[in-house]
């Protein structure tokens, strides 16, 4: 019995979380860049003895990953909105460290310098992209592989870099940026990765896909919700008949 | 308490305001050289409940974490400054900037603000000022005898008088700014410099970097109906997705609720 509600309050732990992590996904269905979280069950594994693996019957534990699938692009028409098509990321220079990211929603400071909404330096190849005080933000161009130019003059050229297959051991860092937290693995140079100018790179999320996800998970809940309380009933009903 | 509420609700508060953004875009889309705002949204920071790297089994290390975000928040509204088209006024006093840079308007109290509204007028002593009667800057009078007024490219203000005698009374200056996005709004199509826009630099139409001036005409606004129209609809449904995974939270309570009736 108490296995029972054991099993049924682990699934619902799971499905909570799992409908928290629909609602975020549905919150960031506008934000430039964002890469959905897509969700997927699996059973916890106990090792009773050494050298055997057994599930534990009936719980199970969400694994949530990054769905780092390319979000469409949009066009915007302004000079530092730089969208990324392909695997890989910008680079933004924090005091705690590199932070990446796949929105391009730059400005420049008052020093010229490109920076993101948060006032943190974007990483060129060679340090700090400085856009010229005699050129102005219409005359900056930047070509398809990330090299910029002010006014037909090289400038610097954008870092992306690729993670490869250690793409799922980024973790969110919010404001549209991901942190590596393990310091041995380090960035490649992206390759296959092309950037666009006056676009943006919209969210990932597919409101139907979401919405059909957070019928599913109303209807699980549901489902165990009605299994526990049926297993409440058939618990009273032997204590009654014992009693009786 | 469900956190699915909260980040809902952030989802929300920001598909509302990006219909405030539209419709004040929408509700310029005759103003002259009004530019376009876009919102810029960032996710929310993350609630981490399982580290990456957690052991599950000595030597096994769980390949990914397990955080949950909880929503999302506005970064910024972003001016674009992008061009708009261009119309044909054949007013010798409008005048378009092709290109980069504000014209400078001084204010009553000394202030110095910024616009794109191209047209000018003559007060009373002959000054040129803009259709709100601000003088712009520097100052340029037009004497009272001249017969025709012309603004060439450069910005250079041209009359000829009664004598037919032609003559140049003043420049127009332009400005331009490190980022430009980071100008305020002050209504009344005018910017005002901030922190985050930087230090304006002045110069002269055509000259580095500085757009060229284009008399007889006027620079409508950049916003376009349809992308506006588009972007309505999907913060429409966005909103409307998020209202509806709160009241799907709503019924998950509900029937945890019920367990606690037999």
């Amino acid at each position: 019995m108490s296995e029972l509600t054991d099993q049924v309050s682990s699934s619902i732990d799971a499905l909570t979380k799992e409908f928290e992590i629909i609602a975020h996904n549905l919150a960031n269905v506008s934000t430039a860049g964002f890469k959905r979280r897509s969700n997927a069950f699996s059973q916890y594994i106990e090792t009773p003895e050494a050298g055997t693996e057994t599930y534990l019957p009936g719980s199970i534990e969400l694994n949530s990953v990054f769905d780092f699938s390319q979000g469409n692009i949009v066009e915007t028409g302004r000079s530092l909105d730089i969208a990324l098509y392909g695997k890989g990321f910008f680079v933004i220079e924090t005091p705690t460290g590199p932070l990446y990211r796949r929105n391009g929603m730059f400005y420049t400071n008052q020093n010229g310098q490109i920076m993101d909404s948060q006032g943190r330096i974007v990483a060129g190849e060679a340090g700090p992209i400085t856009i010229p005080s005699d050129v102005g933000i219409e005359q900056v161009s930047v070509s398809s592989d990330g090299s910029i130019s002010a006014d037909g003059i090289p400038i610097g050229k954008f870092r992306l870099v690729d993670f490869g297959d250690n793409e799922d051991k980024l973790v969110p860092n919010g404001e549209n940026c991901y942190a590596m937290p393990d310091e041995n693995i380090q960035p490649a140079v992206a390759e296959n990765i092309v950037v666009k100018q006056g676009y943006q790179e919209a969210s990932n999320v597919k409101i139907i896909d979401e919405l059909v996800d957070m019928i599913m998970v109303s209807r699980l809940y549901e489902a165990n919700m009605k299994f526990f309380t049926a297993s409440m009933e058939v618990a009273n009903t032997i204590i009654s008949a014992i009693m009786a | 308490m469900l956190r699915a509420f909260s980040t809902s609700a952030t989802g929300m508060a920001a598909q509302q305001l990006m219909v405030d953004t539209i419709a004040n875009n929408l509700a310029n889309i005759n103003t002259t050289g009004f530019k376009r705002s876009q919102v810029a949204f960032q996710d929310l920071l993350y609630i981490t409940l399982t580290e990456p790297g957690t052991e599950v089994v000595s030597g096994t290390n769980t390949p990914t974490g397990l955080e949950i975000g909880s929503g999302v928040q506005t970064a910024a509204t972003v001016k674009v400054f992008s061009n708009g088209e261009l119309e044909n006024t054949n007013k010798p006093l409008d005048i378009a900037i092709l290109g980069e840079g504000f014209l400078q308007v001084s204010m009553p109290n000394g202030d110095i603000r910024y616009t794109r509204d191209g047209s000018l007028q003559l007060n009373a002593n002959g000054e040129l000022v803009t259709i709100t009667g601000y003088p712009i800057e520097p100052a340029i009078s037009v004497p009272i005898d001249a017969t025709s007024i012309d603004i060439g490219k450069d910005g250079g203000v041209n009359i000829t008088d009664a004598a037919g005698t032609q003559s140049v009374v003043g420049t127009i200056q332009l400005a331009r700014f490190p980022n430009p996005s980071g100008l305020s709004s002050e209504g009344g199509n005018l910017l005002a410099e901030t922190l985050a826009s930087g230090t304006a630099t002045t110069g002269t139409a055509g000259e580095s970097g500085f757009g060229t001036i284009q008399s007889g005409f006027l620079e409508k606004s950049n916003v376009q109906m349809i992308t506006e129209l588009v972007n309505l609809i999907t913060a429409q449904r966005a909103y409307e997705t998020n209202s509806r995974a709160i009241r799907a939270g709503d019924e998950m309570l509900r029937q945890a609720n019920q367990i606690a009736r037999f």
